[in-house]
């Protein structure tokens, strides 16, 4: 067998249909997930759970609050 | 029934294809480095143009080397990721080829992910796990043949024969780019290459020939 004939042979190995598809799937997932700003990813959470986006908003937001005083706290006593 | 309801996977599954590029016509050298200086400039389109540009090559090459279909899919995704994160690292050289820097992370993926677990073909080799609807049964079964020849031949072969000849006709690399990717000396490489070619093409032959490679 010559170059040619053994490169043709090569191309017997590249993916099935299926196999990828589902490579496809993961990479196109991946460069999704980095084209997508910060921003667009919670208002994309916001409109699929509201309810829980905003718990999850209100907790980060009082444990932002109280950190500051409760470090203060912590140093005052060490 | 199974018919209808697989159709709008199907159509999914098609514009996802359609959406990263389906099978690519080659570029040349000039057109993919312009697509670099895009894709490091941010432009999500040239990414995925370079990912179907390249994924079918990476795959190709690194199931030469590993023993099954699910090993050369990881592999492979996680070779192409690593190249479009890493493009920022990219230095465009004269004797140096892109398509050699893109295999040149697959070989350090297949390492890096099996160095634990040496990887070795069995000596039947494998078929995919499902088979695509039979458009070309005959076509497909020839093909199918071929492809179960090759992994057999390739078995046969050493790691190090598998890896060089894997580099020179599933990624298309020459001996000199062969043997940088592998960091061994061209001269090295050559007789390699010229050894195992001559054992590979025979063992094939006969594989296909009329009494399948018995005598």
């Amino acid at each position: 067998m010559n170059d040619e004939a053994l490169s043709n042979a090569w191309t017997a190995l590249e993916p099935a249909g299926d196999q990828r598809r589902r490579i496809d799937v993961r990479v196109s997932a991946w460069l999704e997930a980095r084209d997508t700003p910060l921003a667009a990813e919670w208002l994309e959470i916001f409109r699929v759970a509201p309810v829980p986006a905003l718990g999850h908003v209100t907790v980060s937001a009082i444990a932002i609050a109280a950190a500051p005083p409760l470090v203060w706290f912590a140093s005052a006593l060490i | 029934m199974i018919e209808a309801a697989a159709a709008p996977l199907a159509a999914f599954f098609a514009a996802l294809s359609s959406r990263l590029g389906g099978d690519a016509e080659p570029l040349g050298e000039d057109a993919i480095a312009r697509l670099v200086e895009q894709a490091r400039a941010g432009d999500a389109g040239a990414r995925r143009t370079l990912y179907t540009q390249y994924v079918d090559r990476v795959f190709r090459t690194v199931r030469g080397m590993l023993r099954s279909d699910a090993d050369a899919e990881d592999v492979t995704q996680d070779a192409l990721l690593t190249v479009l994160a890493s493009l920022h690292r990219y230095t465009p050289r004269a004797d140096a080829r892109f398509a050699a820097w893109v295999t040149t992370i697959a070989v350090n993926t297949v390492r890096r992910r099996f160095r634990r677990r040496r990887p070795e073909l069995t000596a039947t080799g494998e078929l995919p796990d499902v088979p695509d609807g039979p458009l070309d049964p005959e076509g497909d079964l020839d093909r199918a043949r071929q492809r179960r020849a090759l992994l057999v031949a390739l078995g046969e072969l050493t790691e190090r024969e598998r890896a060089i000849v894997s580099l020179r006709y599933g990624a298309d690399l020459n001996a000199s780019e062969i043997a940088a990717s592998l960091g061994i000396e061209a001269a090295a490489t050559r007789k390699i290459l010229e050894r195992a070619r001559t054992r590979l093409g025979a063992r094939i032959e006969a594989l296909l020939g009329p009494d399948g490679g018995t005598s």
